[in-house]
């Protein structure tokens, strides 16, 4: 009897160093991958690489850019998490940052910006905006059964022409013609942590949403529920559980974290305004992030630790040598793709066993055909 | 008001609207192809965009046919991509697709980068070429219609052209000849064609494959003939767009050519409008076809409950 | 010299399935062979194994006298046989002929030859008079004409030997005259048709020799002329005395489920469950007899609260649950063991704790305030895990871990974990090996004994004969027997009724039925 939890327990040591080391053996290809692509296209490849593996800890400015980028990462992993664990392809999360920046720049920007308020109401209206949002999608698929991956598409798109809109048209200018809106004031802008640097009260959100959004899916019985619905939602309508209402509310949630990231954008260090197009992409890479950490909430905090590393890495690559920071979008690419199949460190070599043999195959099925 | 009604039923006007529909109706047929396959290719977007790029890249180079050839080739490559890790490594197929999508965003950026000696917005310093214009001002010779079908019919680029006649021929190839109807099969009820015989894997494949070329043959029009040259992005949602036009036209070719015409419309009017309107915001027109798309994603979702609903089931 | 013989085939499946033993087949050239034998007999994996589908771990097949292994149905299908499934493979929306000439289309340069293949698809129905239209698409056909379109495909790549698996389970009775002209023509013509049954009339009417398997073995050839419906029925079932498992007396006069005028109509619009009145009373288990699809699922899945019903009322423990949700039947004291526990009864993904309490998340015990008591989850799990003795690593492991048998000690742990009211039962031991098939049984007898009232619903007659207190034989959707279970019950008298031979007078079956 006492040996059981132990077996218990290191089965799932060996599920988990086996995920592990899947996400690493991905990391390295892609790396090795995006070195070749540098080393072919680059006059100083290996300054380059240098520069993309050790700069990022330089110095305490570039540190903290990169905990900013943990923080925003950390939130985009976790609300692609929430919709994955309910096998939810909900694509959304970009829009959702648009609407919840739009949503806090309006309360930054009024004379409760100006207030103590500036920052908790900014925040929440950001929330429920990014909530209403993820909800459209959801709400689409529970009653009509319109599919969540398109809808959710379209949705983004709207967001970014509205925000283009607003900032061009609406909302207060320094001066004509500029795409951003007036600076907000300091109440209503994340204060930085440490000075000098770019670490404000994001990381702190996001560390507070990996332990709010790991306790909801592990500590309660909406999680559960949700959970349950992602592995066999027949068996969760079996149970006695609403499958329609547990999807609607994952897609609702993880709109609430879409727009907290739009908050973080707008009313963090970086900005503290808003710009049109100010996402530059990230909300997609939160797909990455939750992939490599199977939706874990606890786990997505670590891969965005390493990935926003290498995003930094890029940055400053593309600064300080002739390889241009884009190189990410291919490792980012490969990972996805080697993680979400069924590569297996030993696949590669079968695969290159196998290759001749396959390809019979399908000749011989051919003539059989005939 | 006339000014609008004017515009808008101008020669001028039509030309706009076939240059703005050709890049989302070659799109279009894409996800048609890949959607009655039965994979949702939310690829489209990547595809285009990294067939843009290779067009525009390649032009520099070699004659614009050549180039237009090797937006094709870039998009079917990818679509054969697509095809390897959802079929052969069992990934999901959207993650897949997504997979491609980042990996255009960033690595357009980063050949562009390359090709240019360090410009990352603009091709701007690549003197890359254009696809040709149809030439067809001798109509005008024609009495009393001539000069209008001259106006209405010059002017327009090869692609166009030979979108019009890829409407037709993908209608015939799926519904007049045995691979179309393997592959409606396929995308409707595998099973059927799987107990036929039919490999279905490679059908399936190859639609990924013709997806993606069409695909890239729409961003070569794009980045050689509605711009000419490539900016970062430059495909702005037109293949999500165009997944919404497969649905919107009904899983049908004649429907793809009629949804990707109106959405080519809106953004024509997009164009316009703002020259004629002060008040009326571009960004908002544009957002047209997004909000059109979920309307029709949510009104053929009730007709499909109706339909089923009638059947008795709840 | 047969046409085709199976010598010896033996197929265990990884799970360790046994699905056939040593099964001889010889078939004659031009003649219709049955090959009949009860549910799980393994007749469709021995069809399987003649068109490709499965390959066989031992035995040969001898084909016109030559050794032939088939490692795809293509290779099948090339050999010329041709085999229409229960479930077809056509696809809905595509015309008749475009299902017909699928995979192997005639052609006019790139095009499909349109008139050629309708010509054909006409040319076939007229040579073997099956009768169908080639130009509608097949979704609007009604299902007797689409088995046609599924002969015709296999005619139309020259089959010369047919296996039908159970084709008239899905038929209306003028359809199944109808396929068997079209048999007799189809062996008029030369053709060998192979058909699976079990329904005894039939095969008695349309086969020359019949085939006898039970549990994984050939129990017998025979010549059709030299045996009668009741020399067959004792064939299929065996003589063994089933096991009968020990109950106690118990006080069964509280009546716990009323079912009154059921009618369930599924998604094609057939009323499958047609006026069902039914009553179960606390401490005795209710047997729903029946050939699988005659709507002992349905009945089931209705009073659970998984399927919409057309008509009728269902009470449970005197309140009426015709509107209720699912969990507030389960509030109620209802408890199930569904069907299919890979597909419906658990989450093989999620951990053995969480499946043990996934029907309980609304009970204060395990959560409050929306919150997951883990200790209490985590003990229950030990709890059940110990009293159930699966054999598990622990209960966080994973389900889809676990054997069959302990998979479904899991379901049938959670269910049975409190005391039901009511306990609905699906075929509680399909592919369970004996060990844990006891065990289960004594479990649900337990649950009996305790006060349950049970609706049990199997597949296996002798599981059913082995449990039941009364046992209600079901027919099309309705009630055309009822017995009290009693030691001289045979399954031959049962069999009677499944197979729609005869009718109880109600009367005859006031008697079981209170």
């Amino acid at each position: 009897m006492s040996t059981l939890p132990a077996i218990d327990r290191s089965s799932r040591f060996k599920t988990m160093r086996r995920e592990v080391g899947r996400a690493l053996g991905a990391l390295v290809i892609a790396l090795l991958v995006a070195f070749v692509v540098v080393l072919l296209t680059s006059k100083a490849p290996f300054e380059a690489l240098n520069v993309l593996l050790t700069q990022p800890l330089s110095r305490p400015r570039t540190i903290g850019l990169w905990i900013d980028d943990i923080a925003k990462l950390t939130v985009t992993g976790l609300a692609f998490s929430l919709v994955f664990q309910a096998r939810q392809f909900a694509m959304g999360v970009q829009g959702q940052v648009y609407i919840g920046a739009l949503a806090a720049t309006y309360v930054a920007l009024s004379p409760l910006g100006a207030s103590w308020a500036g920052i908790p109401l900014g925040i929440a209206a950001a929330m429920l905006a990014g909530a209403f949002y993820g909800f459209i999608p959801g709400i689409a698929k529970a009653k009509l059964g319109a599919n969540e991956i398109v809808s959710s598409l379209m949705l983004n798109y709207i967001a970014i022409e509205l925000c283009n809109y607003l900032v061009r048209a609406n909302l207060p200018k320094p001066q004509a013609g500029v795409l951003t809106t007036n600076d907000f004031p300091d109440s209503a802008v994340f204060p930085t942590l440490v000075a000098n640097t770019r670490i404000d009260l994001s990381i702190i959100f996001a560390l507070v949403a990996v332990v709010l959004v790991w306790f909801a899916l592990y500590r309660t019985s909406w999680g559960l529920k949700l959970r349950l619905v992602g592995h066999n939602a027949r068996f969760a309508e079996y149970s006695g559980i609403k499958a329609t209402f547990i999807m609607v509310s994952a897609m609702t949630a993880s709109g609430a974290l879409g727009g907290l990231l739009g908050s973080m954008f707008v009313q963090g260090q970086t900005y503290g305004k808003l710009t049109v197009l100010f996402e530059g992409g990230l909300a997609f890479e939160g797909i990455l992030v939750a992939i490599v950490a199977r939706s874990r909430p606890l786990a997505v905090p670590i891969v965005a630790i390493f990935y926003a590393y290498l995003r930094q890495g890029a940055q400053l690559m593309n600064i300080r040598t002739d390889v241009p920071a884009e190189v990410i979008g291919i490792v980012t690419a490969i990972i996805i793709l080697l993680v979400s199949s069924s590569y297996s460190l030993n696949f590669i070599t079968r695969l290159f066993r196998r290759g001749p043999a396959a390809s019979a195959a399908p000749a011989a099925a051919g003539g059989a055909a005939k | 008001m006339m000014e609008l009604f004017l515009t808008v039923f101008s020669a001028a006007f039509f030309v706009t609207v076939i240059r703005t529909t050709t890049p989302l109706l070659l799109a279009t047929l894409g996800g048609l192809i890949a959607d009655l396959g039965g994979a949702l290719n939310v690829a489209l977007e990547g595809m285009m965009l990294i067939g843009c790029l290779t067009a525009v890249i390649v032009s520099v180079y070699a004659p614009w046919y050549v180039a237009v050839l090797a937006g094709l080739g870039a998009g079917a490559l990818l679509g054969l991509i697509m095809a390897f890790f959802a079929f052969r490594l069992k990934a999901d197929i959207i993650l897949v697709g997504f997979a491609i999508n980042i990996l255009a965003a960033g690595g357009t950026v980063f050949a562009l980068a390359l090709a240019t000696g360090g410009d990352k917005g603009t091709s701007i310093n690549l003197q890359s070429k254009a696809i040709p214009a149809v030439d067809l001002s001798f109509l005008s010779g024609i009495p009393v219609v001539g000069p209008t079908l001259s106006a209405f019919l010059s002017g327009h680029s090869v692609l166009s052209w030979l979108a019009a006649i890829l409407v037709f021929a993908v209608w015939y190839f799926l519904y007049r000849t045995p691979w179309g109807l393997w592959l409606r099969g396929v995308g409707e009820y595998p099973a059927a064609p799987e107990a036929a015989g039919i490999p279905v894997n490679k059908i399936r494949t190859w639609s990924l494959i013709v997806s993606g070329a069409l695909a890239g043959l729409g961003g070569a029009q794009l980045a050689m003939f509605n711009y000419v040259g490539f900016t970062r992005d430059m495909t702005a949602g037109r293949g999500f767009i165009a997944l919404g036009a497969v649905l919107l036209g009904a899983r049908h070719p004649v429907g793809a050519l009629l949804a990707a015409l109106l959405f080519g419309a809106f953004e024509a009017l997009a164009v316009v409008m703002p020259g004629l309107f002060n008040d009326i915001p571009a960004e908002l027109i544009r957002a047209i076809p997004f909000v059109v798309t979920i309307a029709a994603l949510v009104l053929f979702s009730i007709r499909a409950q109706r339909a089923l609903a009638l059947r008795g089931v709840k | 010299m047969a046409l085709l013989e199976a010598i010896g085939i033996g197929k265990t499946y990884p799970g360790g399935v046994v699905a056939n033993d040593g099964v001889n087949l010889v078939i004659e050239p031009g003649e219709v062979h049955a090959v009949v034998g009860e549910n799980g007999a393994g007749k469709s994996t021995l069809m399987k194994i003649l068109f490709g589908i499965e390959q066989p771990n031992a035995g040969t097949l001898l084909l016109d006298g030559k050794p032939v292994k088939f490692a795809n149905p293509r290779e099948a299908i090339d050999a010329g046989i041709g085999m229409v499934f229960q479930h077809f493979s056509l696809v809905p929306s595509f015309s008749v002929y475009e299902n017909v000439v699928l995979g192997s289309e005639p052609k006019a340069g790139i095009r499909l030859d349109r008139h050629k293949a309708i010509a054909e698809v006409e040319a076939l129905s007229e040579k073997f008079r099956l009768k169908v239209d080639p130009l509608p698409p097949v979704r609007t056909l009604p299902v007797g004409q689409q088995q046609r379109v599924e002969i015709l495909k296999a005619l139309y790549r020259n089959a010369r030997i047919l296996i039908l698996d159970e084709p008239t389970a899905v038929l209306a009775p003028q359809e199944v005259q109808e396929l068997f002209v079209a048999i007799r023509s189809l062996v008029a013509q030369g053709k060998t048709v192979i058909f699976i049954a079990h329904k005894l009339p039939e095969v008695l009417e349309i086969s020359d020799s019949i085939t006898v398997m039970r549990q994984g073995k050939t129990v017998g050839q025979v010549k059709t002329r030299e045996v009668t419906e009741k020399s067959l029925a004792a064939m299929m079932v065996g003589r063994e005395v089933s096991l009968r498992v020990e109950r106690k007396a118990t006080d069964q006069s509280e009546r716990v489920a009323a079912v009154t005028g059921l009618r369930v109509v599924n998604a094609r619009g057939t009323e499958v469950v047609a006026g069902l009145d039914l009553n179960v009373h606390a401490g005795e288990i209710v047997g729903l007899v029946g050939v699988e699809g005659n709507g002992q699922a349905e009945t089931l899945e209705a009073i659970t609260g998984l399927r919409s019903i057309a008509g009728g009322d269902i009470q449970v423990a005197g309140r009426n649950v015709s509107s209720m949700s699912v969990l507030e039947r389960r509030g109620l004291g209802l408890a199930s063991i569904p069907e299919d526990r890979i597909a419906e009864g658990l989450a093989t993904g999620a951990s053995v704790a969480e499946n043990l309490v996934a029907t309980r998340l609304n009970d204060p015990r395990y959560v409050r305030s929306g919150l997951l008591d883990l200790k209490a989850i985590r003990a229950n799990a030990q709890k059940l895990i110990e009293r159930f003795s699966i054999r598990v690593g622990g209960p966080s492991s994973a389900v889809g871990t676990l054997s069959g048998g302990n998979m479904q000690k899991v379901v049938v742990a959670r269910e049975l974990s409190e005391q039901p009211k009511l306990l609905l039962v699906n075929q509680p031991t399909r592919g369970v090996d004996l060990g844990a098939t006891q065990f289960i049984w004594r479990t649900i007898t337990d649950a009996r004994d305790a006060g349950a009232a049970v609706l049990l619903s199997s597949a296996d007659l002798s599981e059913l004969l082995a449990l039941s207190d009364r046992l209600i034989v079901l027919y099309r959707g309705k009630i055309v027997a009822a017995f009290i279970n009693q030691p001289d019950l045979s399954p031959e008298t049962l069999g009677a009724y499944m197979l729609g031979l005869s009718t109880q007078t109600s009367e005859e079956m006031q008697v079981a039925l209170k």
